[in-house]
């Protein structure tokens, strides 16, 4: 009996052993194969997976360039801030009381949002951008779970509103949105760098994988503006558009010699660092997008031309009388009856009729001519957004009537920038162009107007519109030779040219002995009972004359009328 | 052989070695560079700072404001320009 039951148990065992024995078996089969699939097949997903949650990939912000004055004053500087941001999966929305405090902004509705976008899945939520680095270093070193600090960079704009227009703006990504920000973007704007990063707990880089690129930052850019220049330029408009509750304004200052644009304002204008109080309507460049009818500052080239022509000299007598002619059934009038005038004397009292019998003595086509070389019809050389474009007829739509009134300024059209720089011409009778860019000063060839002789001539006439019996009396500046001319355009409204609205223009050179400067002033729809060039922007372009010519401390070249030396002040 | 070995032996020993001392000379130099990135980072900052500061001081509007009113100077008259 022991036998037969010894030999049950042994079966049983053998039985039972043999079966854990095979399931230990499986189960290490079990774990073998799913090693091997993990090494295998699934490795390379979960090696990414790994990556994924070690391995940053890092953008380090590159500044943009600055943007300065021909002597390096700041017009557009980046300056480090802190965009701070939270993951909304991960903060604690009842901890952002205080950084909500410390911001400035209202902290009940800061945690509905961060609620909100947290319910909606989203992992990414801005708290604030652009935020003083100070302040955010003090937030962020609350280690708060969950809220984050990247750098960026913010742009200011130290001279705000006077060069606003030139200079442009930047959207809150650092994009050029405007201004010379939009046209240099490229040059501006550097290169994001990126790098592949592991970090630790504490976000620490603890080892660097590789560098994909390096941050490089933008390059400058240095303009030919004076800031000095600018400034005392845009001080002076801003008066006289508000006194005269004008639309608007703009003066252009160039230097005669070479063309670089010494200022450059418009009015009204608007504070760049300010993005809430933008209008649409105050960031327009009106110096530079705008086009004008030139009015009476067309008249000068006239004369010019006819001087050119030989058929005249500054002496030659025009009779003016009656001070009106009929062309076509239009009537072309003169303020009164001037009678008998010389080509100067033409210029001094603006006599439409002078120049329209000059005009249409030297025909359509080298009328035609001498505006193109002076610059008319020119299309803008600075590649600003939305410069102007001027126009002028072609010779074969210049009829008797369209050349009469082209020869005073009618029917063509500049931008003040561009007059500006057909009043080049004048300093010895070649056109020079205009430059924004300090680097670009001197790449092009002056464009020859007229002779020497000539230029020399229009200067002198041109000094006698700022004389007594001149237009632009107003315009004369103590010390100096002052030349200029008045110009008056009725606006174009939408039933031709309107009544009661006006543009009032003053173009001129100083000191002409050498000239230095040459000032554009244009105010635009003057209210009130003062709307000639003479009377509105006449006083501008003296007041800013007298202090530019000062600041470049430009040697008088007008004795006074007490011929007595004096010192003020010792001596120089 | 027992040479060769021996000989193959040290050479991976010494490799490793030097393996784990680049990693940790790696690792100091990016120490080092990160913070001379954050000084520069902060030298930045001071600059721009310090720059925008001294374009508000020497502004011309206010120039020409503290001229006038602090220091009462005024523009010379015409009559007193010597010439």
């Amino acid at each position: 009996m022991s036998n037969t039951e010894e030999t049950k148990v042994e079966g049983v065992e053998r039985w039972r052993f043999a079966l854990v024995l095979a399931v230990f078996a499986l189960l290490l089969l079990v774990v073998a194969g799913r090693m091997v699939m993990l090494h295998t097949i699934e490795q390379p997903f979960l090696f990414e997976q790994g990556e994924k949650r070690t391995v940053r990939s890092e953008v380090q912000m590159a500044s943009r360039g600055n943007i300065t004055d021909r002597f390096g004053s700041p017009l557009a500087v980046s300056t480090p801030v802190v965009t701070l941001w939270v993951n909304p999966q991960q903060v604690d929305p009842r901890k952002l009381t205080s950084v909500a405090k410390m911001l400035g902004i209202n902290s009940r509705e800061l945690i509905r949002k961060v609620d909100r976008v947290a319910r909606q899945g989203r992992s990414f939520y801005y708290i604030k951008r652009q935020v003083q680095p100070e302040i955010a270093e003090q937030i962020l070193s609350q280690k708060i779970a969950g809220l984050y600090g990247d750098d960026d960079f913010r742009r200011y704009y130290p001279a705000a509103e006077i060069t606003a227009h030139t200079v442009g703006l930047v959207n809150i990504d650092g994009k050029g949105q405007e201004g010379l920000e939009l046209a240099f973007e490229d040059h501006l704007k550097g290169s994001n760098g990126s790098r592949q990063v592991v970090k630790d707990l504490f976000g620490n880089v603890i080892k660097q994988l590789g560098v994909d690129s390096v941050a490089k930052s933008g390059n400058d850019l240095a303009l030919t503006i004076d800031l000095r220049l600018q400034y005392l330029a845009y001080r002076e408009l801003k008066a006289i558009v508000q006194s005269h509750h004008a639309a608007a304004g703009s003066a252009v200052m160039l230097d005669a010699k070479t063309g670089e644009i010494l200022a450059l304002v418009s009015q009204p204008s608007y504070n760049p660092n300010n993005r809430a109080t933008l209008k649409p309507q105050h960031m327009r460049n009106r110096a530079i997008a705008d086009l004008i009818e030139p009015g009476s500052t067309m008249k000068p080239f006239t004369v010019a031309a006819a001087l050119e022509s030989g058929k005249y000299s500054a002496n030659t007598p025009v009779n003016t009388s009656p001070g009106y002619v009929r062309i076509k059934n239009k009537t072309i009038r003169d303020h009164r009856d001037y009678g008998v005038l010389d080509l100067t004397g033409i210029i001094t009292k603006s006599s439409n009729v002078g120049v329209s019998y000059l005009a249409r003595d030297l025909g359509a086509e080298s009328i035609w001519q001498f505006f193109s070389h002076a610059g008319m019809g020119n299309p803008g050389t600075l590649g600003f957004p939305g410069e102007a474009v001027s126009s002028i007829p072609y010779p074969e739509q210049l009829d008797d009537l369209r050349l009469s009134t082209v020869s005073y300024g009618y029917g063509l059209s500049v931008s003040p920038l561009q007059l500006a720089e057909t009043y080049t011409s004048f300093f010895d009778g070649c056109r020079q162009h205009v430059s924004l860019l300090l680097e670009q000063v001197g790449s092009q060839e002056c464009e020859p107007v007229m002779s020497k002789r000539t230029a020399r001539q229009m200067l002198n006439m041109l000094e006698t519109v700022v004389s007594l019996k001149g237009t632009g009396k107003r315009a004369a500046v103590d010390g100096y030779r002052v030349g200029g001319k008045t110009g008056t355009a009725h606006k174009i409204g939408r039933g031709g040219y309107e009544d009661s609205e006006y543009t009032a223009v003053f173009a001129g050179l100083a000191p002409l002995t050498d000239p230095d400067l040459v000032l554009v002033v244009v105010v635009d729809d003057p209210k009130g009972q003062e709307y000639y060039g003479g009377e509105v922007a006449a006083p501008v372009f003296s007041r800013i004359m007298d202090q530019a010519l000062r600041l470049r401390q430009v040697v008088p070249d007008k004795p006074g009328k007490d011929q007595m030396l004096q010192v003020a002040g010792g001596i120089r | 052989m027992t040479v060769t070995h021996g000989f193959l032996w040290m050479l991976v020993i010494i490799s490793a070695v030097a393996q784990v001392q680049v990693v940790s000379w790696h690792r100091n130099l990016l120490q080092e560079w990160q913070g001379t990135d954050r000084t520069r980072h902060e030298l930045l900052q001071e600059n721009t700072r310090l720059v925008l500061e001294k374009s508000t001081l020497t502004a011309h509007g206010r120039i020409d404001s503290l001229a006038r009113k602090k220091l009462d100077m005024k523009e010379p008259e015409h009559t007193q320009v010597f010439r």
